[in-house]
C-alpha cells in the first residue's frame, strides 16, 4: 500500500525535526502507544494499546529512523507483528518551511500489510492510516505549540549492554484509538506507523496467527 | 409384487411438513453469529466511478473491512465468466465482481462492507461516498437500435449478437401465399421474483486449508468448481452445500454472482465465517430480469389456414451483461414452432445492450415470448379466414405418425430440434372437453344478452426439457436397511426428496418411509449440472433409477449366494429379498448391506446375524472378488442424446368489465403431457405455480425503467404480484406419451405450466371484448384494466376513423 500525505505543524523546522526525535514527544502524540523504549540511538521498540471490539490488547513492533537529510529529512522504517496481522513499512518524511515560521511535513510510505489487517480493504486501511497520521501530527502540534506536555521518562530499565536504555510512558491524556472499530485497530495503527514518525504502527498491528496470505 | 405401487402415485410431498413448519433450514438460518455483508450499489444507470472515499465510514462500530475493484486480484480482477458462449454472441459482456471504472446499471455493486452485523454493514454503506461522473445512459430497446450511446464503449451498435436459422425459404413461401399477415408483438420485462431472495454464506478452515460456501443456487457444483478458479483453490478443498431454496425460477443458475465469490474470498481474508442475504430491493436491481422481447411476424397462409412460412425478426433486451450468454432468445426462435410445422421459416434476433439490469433465464424462458408471438399468429390467422381457432391450430399440427419430428433447426443444447413423442390432437380434444370449448359460443351469447363481456382463448405449446450433459446418483442400502440416495442438482422446492423417492423404493423394492434424499451437496456427490430447464426429473430422475437398478442386482447376486438360488428367482419387497414360490427362504436387504461389506469385526447385532450368512464362502477367493467393491452401493448417470419434448395446451375463460375494463378469469383448464408420470400430485402442483406466475406476467407484472434507468416499481409495493386472489382455480388432465429416450420415459414439468398463460389470456380477453372480425388484436402483454381501458378508447378511434369496415 502506498500512501502519501502533507501535515503543517507550528513550529520551524528543527524544532520539529528534533520533536519528532524525542521519544517523549512521540510516546506522547503516537495514537495508542502506551510505552517507548529506546534501545539505540533513532531506534525503538514500541507497546501499543490498541484495542477495539475483536483485537484488543497490547502490541509490540520496532521503528528506526535513518538520517537522510536532517533536518530535512529522514527515513522512519517499521516492521512489527501482533495478533491481527503484519506490517513492515517505510515513510520517507520531508520538512521543508512553510510560512510564518510553519514547517510543512510531507511523508511518502510504502507499506506491506499482510494478515487479517490486509485482509480489510485498501481504502479501509488508507482511510484509517491517514487519519491516524492526521491525529499523530495534531497531537505532535500541540507539543511544539506547548498545549500538553511531553511524557517523562519512567524507571530506566535493565540493558545488557549497559547503555542507558530509557523507557518512556505516556500520559493518559492522548487519546488512543478508543471507539474504532476492530478492524480498524489494526489499521489505525499502520496509520500511525507511517505518520510518523514514529509509530509506526504497522509494526504494532501485526500478527501471526493467520500467517501471511498470498490472497 | 405384494409392495404397493409407489412409482406413479400422488404421494404427498415428503418435504411440506417440514417446509411449512417453519423447519426449513435456509441460507440465512446457518450461521447467525457470521460477520455481514452490505453493497453499495450503484445509483447511476451509466457513470464512471470517480472516486470512493470510505472515510465517513470508519467510524461505525462492528466495521470489519471494505473492499473495492483494487483490493481483487488474480482470476477474481477478471471479468465474471461467460457461462455459454455461442458462435452468434459475438459481442459477450460480463460484469466485474465489483464495479471497476464504469457502472452499467443501477443496482451495480460498487464497494463491499463487512461488519458484525447487517445494521452495521448498512450504516457504514451510507457513509461511504462514491462520486460519478454520469454517462448517458441506454434504456429501452429503441434506444439501444438507435446507437446514439453505447452501453459497453468498444460494442457502439450496442449489438451483442445477431442469428438468423433458416428452414426452407420462408420469404417465397410466404410471398406465394394466398394470404399474409403482419403482427407487431411485444412482452414486457418481468422477472423471477423467488420467495428467497439469493445468499451466501462461506466460512474457512484455516488448519484444513478449506473453504465451505452455503448458496441459495441452482448448480451446487458448477458454482463449486467455478469458486476453485476464481479463488485459485484445489477443487478438493471447496464444498458447496445447498440447503432449502425458497424458490429459483431461474435466477438461482446463474453463477458464480458477485456475491457468491466475494463473500468466500472476504471469510478467507478475514478468516472468519461471513454472510450475505439478499434483500428485496438488492434482488429487483442487482440479480436478473427476463421476457422484454419485441416480434415482428410476417405469415402467408392458406384459406385453410394451414401456414405455408413464417418469418420471425425480433429484438432481445440483454440488460447491461450477458453471463448465461443468449439462451432465451435462442429458446424463443426454435420453441416459438410450439406443436405446429409452419413450411418454411425463417427467424432472425438481434439481441441488445441498455442500460437495465442483466437478462437471464426465467421459469418458461423464452418460451412464453415464443408462444405468444406463434398463438397470436395462429388467432390472427384464424380470425383473417373466418375459421375457428381450434381448427386452425389442428390444421397446422404435428401429426403422431409424424413421430419423431425433425424441424431441422438447432436447439439451445446444440442438438437438433427434434421432437420425440407427443399427440397433439388427442391433447387438443380433451382440452376441449375440459373447458367444455363447444358449448362455450351459446354461453357468450347469454352473457352478452344481459350485458356482460366473457370471452374463451386457448394456447398451445411444445417444450424441451431434461437438456444434458448429465446427472448422476448414488443410492446406498445402509445395514440399518435405510436406502440413501443423493444427487448433485438441486433443489428449490419441486418436491425432488419425494418423486427421487419414489423412484429409489420402486427399483428396489423398498418402502418410501427407508428412503432419504439428498440434494445439492457437493460432499455427497460431485458431479453434477444443475436444476433449470425443466429437467430434475428427466436426467436426476433417470439416474436414481439406473444407479438404484445396480444396486438392485448386486443385492439379489448377494442374496443369491446367501440362499443358495438363482437371481432370476429372486425378488425384492417391503425391503426383503425372497425366493419366488419358497416362504421362509428370504434375506433382509439391510442383512444383504452386510454381506456387502465383509467385516473382521462384529461390532453390532446385524453384523453378527449376518455373519451366518457368510459361511459358504470359498477360502479360495478373496472376500471381495476383483471385479467387485465392498458395500451395497453404486453410482451411476443419465446422459441423453437430446431433449425429450412435454406439452401442453391451455385455455381461459374471462370476463372484461364493461366499464372499468377489470379482467376477471372466470375459468383455467390445462391438459399437459410430459410423458410418464411420476406423481401427478407434484405434476399439478408445479402447473398450478406455473400458471400463477403466468398470470402475473400476463396481467400484472411489468419491470418498468425510466429514461434514466432507474428502476421505478423495484418493490412488491409498486411490482404487482398475483395473490392467491387473483389466481384462478386450475382444472388440469393429464397425458401421458412416454419419451422413448430415456428408461422411465419421462419427460419435464417445471416451466410447463407459466409458458402459454399470456397468449390464452390474450386470445380470451380479445374473445371477450368482441373483436373477432375487426382486425383489431391485442398485441402487448402484460395487459390491465388500465391498458384495457387504452385500448379500448383507441379502438373507439380507429373505429370511427375508419368509418366502418
Amino acid at each position: 500500500m502506498k500512501l502519501t500525505g502533507e501535515a503543517m505543524l507550528r513550529g520551524g523546522v528543527p524544532a520539529v525535526y528534533q520533536a519528532l526525535h524525542d521519544p517523549a514527544v512521540l510516546v506522547a502524540t503516537i495514537p495508542g502507544c502506551e510505552r517507548l523504549e529506546r534501545v539505540g540511538p533513532d531506534e525503538y521498540h514500541l507497546v501499543v494499546s490498541a484495542g477495539v471490539g475483536a483485537i484488543r490488547g497490547s502490541y509490540a513492533g520496532q521503528v528506526r529512523l535513518t538520517d537522510t537529510g536532517a533536518p530535512h529529512a529522514f527515513l522512519l522504517s517499521a516492521s512489527g507483528t501482533g495478533v491481527p496481522g503484519t506490517v513492515a513499512a517505510d515513510v520517507a518524511v520531508r520538512l521543508a518551511d512553510g510560512p510564518d515560521g510553519t514547517t510543512t511535513l510531507t511523508y511518502d510510505a510504502d507499506a506491506d500489510v499482510g494478515g487479517m489487517i490486509g485482509g480489510v480493504g485498501q481504502r479501509m486501511l488508507a482511510g484509517v492510516a491517514r487519519r491516524t497520521a492526521q491525529e499523530f501530527f495534531t497531537a505532535v502540534d500541540a507539543v511544539l505549540t506547548g498545549t500538553p506536555a511531553p511524557a517523562a521518562p519512567a524507571a530506566a530499565g535493565g540493558n545488557p549492554d549497559g547503555a542507558t536504555p530509557t523507557v518512556y510512558t505516556r500520559a493518559s491524556t492522548v487519546a488512543g484509538t478508543n471507539g474504532l472499530p476492530a478492524g480498524f485497530l489494526a489499521g489505525a495503527l499502520a496509520g500511525a506507523g507511517i505518520a510518523l514518525a514514529g509509530a509506526l504502527v504497522g509494526g504494532w498491528l501485526s500478527g501471526r496467527r493467520h500467517g501471511r496470505r498470498g490472497r | 409384487m405384494t409392495a404397493a405401487r409407489i412409482f406413479g402415485e400422488p404421494i404427498p410431498r415428503r418435504e411440506d411438513p417440514r417446509l411449512v413448519s417453519g423447519a426449513g433450514r435456509y441460507t440465512d438460518d446457518i450461521d447467525a453469529t457470521a460477520l455481514a455483508v452490505a453493497f453499495v450499489r450503484s445509483p447511476s444507470a451509466h457513470a464512471s466511478i470517480v472516486d470512493i472515499d470510505v472515510s465517513g465510514a470508519l467510524d461505525v462500530p462492528g466495521l470489519h473491512a471494505v473492499y473495492t475493484y483494487e483490493d481483487l486480484t488474480g482470476r477474481l480482477a477478471e471479468p465474471l465468466p461467460l457461462l455459454i458462449p455461442h458462435p452468434a454472441l459475438t459481442a459477450p459482456r460480463t460484469a466485474y465482481p465489483l464495479a471497476r471504472d464504469v457502472v452499467r446499471h443501477v443496482g451495480e455493486p460498487v464497494v463491499m462492507v463487512v461488519a458484525a452485523d447487517r445494521y452495521a454493514a448498512e450504516d457504514a454503506c451510507d457513509r461511504i461516498e462514491v462520486t460519478y461522473r454520469a454517462l448517458p445512459p441506454v434504456v429501452g430497446l429503441a434506444a439501444a437500435v438507435r446507437a446514439e450511446h453505447a452501453v459497453h464503449a468498444d460494442v457502439p451498435d450496442n449489438v451483442a449478437a445477431h442469428l438468423v436459422q433458416e428452414v426452407g425459404d420462408a420469404p417465397a413461401a410466404i410471398a406465394a401465399a394466398l394470404y399474409r399477415l403482419r403482427l407487431d408483438l411485444t412482452i414486457e420485462r418481468s422477472a423471477s421474483m423467488p420467495l428467497e431472495g439469493r445468499g451466501v454464506h462461506a466460512r474457512w478452515d484455516e488448519v484444513d486449508r478449506s473453504l465451505r460456501v452455503y448458496s441459495s443456487t441452482q448448480t451446487s457444483t458448477s458454482l463449486r468448481f467455478a469458486l476453485a478458479a476464481k479463488l485459485e483453490l484445489p477443487v478438493d478443498r471447496v464444498e458447496v452445500v445447498t440447503p432449502d431454496v425458497g424458490g429459483g425460477f431461474g435466477v438461482k443458475i446463474v453463477h458464480p454472482w458477485p456475491e457468491e465469490l466475494l463473500v468466500p474470498w472476504a471469510a478467507i481474508r478475514l478468516g472468519r465465517p461471513v454472510t450475505w442475504i439478499e434483500d428485496r430491493r438488492e434482488h429487483f436491481v442487482s440479480s436478473a430480469h427476463e421476457r422484454g422481447q419485441a416480434h415482428e411476424v410476417e405469415v402467408g397462409f392458406d384459406g385453410e389456414g394451414r401456414i405455408l412460412g413464417l418469418s420471425v425478426r425480433f429484438q432481445h433486451d440483454n440488460g447491461a451483461y450477458t453471463p448465461y450468454g443468449i439462451i432465451v432468445p435462442v429458446i424463443t426462435s426454435t420453441q416459438l414452432l410450439g406443436p405446429y410445422k409452419p413450411g418454411a421459416y425463417r427467424v432472425e434476433f438481434t439481441s441488445l445492450y441498455t442500460n437495465t439490469v442483466q437478462v437471464t433465464p426465467y421459469r418458461g424462458a423464452g418460451r412464453p415470448q415464443g408462444v405468444f408471438v406463434m398463438e397470436r399468429t395462429l388467432d390472427a390467422i384464424a380470425d383473417h379466414c373466418g375459421l375457428s381457432r381450434v381448427d386452425v391450430r389442428e390444421r397446422n399440427f404435428i401429426t403422431p405418425d409424424e413421430m419423431p419430428y425433425d424441424h431441422h433447426m438447432t436447439f439451445q443444447d446444440g442438438r437438433p430440434l427434434v421432437y420425440d413423442s407427443g399427440d397433439y390432437p388427442a391433447l387438443l380434444a380433451k382440452l376441449k372437453k375440459l373447458v367444455d370449448w363447444d358449448a362455450f359460443p351459446a354461453l357468450r351469447e347469454q352473457a352478452r344478452a344481459r350485458g356482460r363481456r366473457v370471452g374463451i382463448g386457448l394456447a398451445c405449446y411444445v417444450e424441451g426439457t431434461g437438456v444434458g450433459p448429465y446427472e448422476g446418483a448414488h443410492v446406498r442400502v445402509e445395514t440399518s436397511g435405510a436406502v440413501v440416495v443423493s444427487t448433485g442438482l438441486t433443489t428449490q422446492g419441486q418436491g425432488h426428496e419425494t418423486v427421487f423417492a419414489q423412484i429409489a423404493a420402486q427399483e428396489l423394492g423398498v418402502s418410501l418411509e427407508d428412503v432419504t434424499v439428498v440434494t445439492g451437496d457437493t460432499r455427497r456427490f460431485a458431479y453434477a449440472v444443475g436444476t433449470f430447464a425443466s429437467r430434475a426429473a428427466v436426467m436426476s430422475g433417470n439416474a436414481v433409477a439406473l444407479a438404484a437398478r445396480k444396486v438392485r442386482g448386486k443385492a439379489l447376486r448377494i442374496a443369491a449366494d446367501a440362499l443358495e438360488a438363482d437371481p432370476g428367482d429372486l425378488d425384492i419387497s417391503a425391503g426383503v429379498v425372497r425366493v419366488k414360490g419358497s416362504p421362509g427362504a428370504e434375506i433382509p436387504l439391510r442383512t444383504v448391506a452386510v454381506l456387502a461389506n465383509p467385516l473382521r469385526y462384529a461390532f453390532d447385532a446385524e453384523a453378527q446375524r449376518a455373519t451366518q450368512f457368510a459361511v459358504g464362502g470359498g477360502t479360495d477367493t478373496p472376500p471381495v472378488a476383483e471385479d467387485d467393491e465392498p458395500g451395497l452401493e453404486a453410482t451411476d448417470y443419465y446422459s441423453p442424446i437430446r431433449s425429450t419434448f412435454a406439452s401442453g395446451m391451455h385455455a381461459a375463460v374471462v370476463e372484461t368489465d364493461p366499464d372499468t375494463a377489470e379482467i376477471t378469469i372466470l375459468r383455467y383448464a390445462v391438459v399437459h403431457d410430459c410423458g410418464t408420470l411420476i406423481n401427478p400430485r407434484i405434476v399439478e402442483g408445479q402447473i398450478h405455480g406455473g400458471v400463477a406466475q403466468g398470470v402475473g406476467g400476463a396481467l400484472y407484472e411489468r419491470i418498468e425503467y425510466d429514461e434514466h434507468g432507474q428502476l421505478v416499481n423495484a418493490s412488491f409495493m409498486d411490482f404487482l404480484m398475483p395473490y392467491a386472489s387473483e389466481v384462478p382455480h386450475i382444472e388440469t388432465d393429464h397425458q401421458q406419451t412416454p419419451s422413448p429416450l430415456n428408461p422411465l420415459g419421462i419427460k419435464g414439468a417445471g416451466e410447463a405450466g407459466v409458458i402459454p398463460v399470456a397468449a390464452a389470456l390474450a386470445s380470451a380477453i380479445e374473445d371477450a371484448e368482441g373483436l373477432t372480425g375487426t382486425g383489431v388484436r391485442i398485441t402487448d402483454m402484460p395487459i390491465g384494466p388500465a391498458r384495457l381501458w387504452e385500448l379500448r378508447a383507441r379502438w373507439a378511434d380507429e373505429d370511427s376513423g375508419r368509418d366502418g369496415r
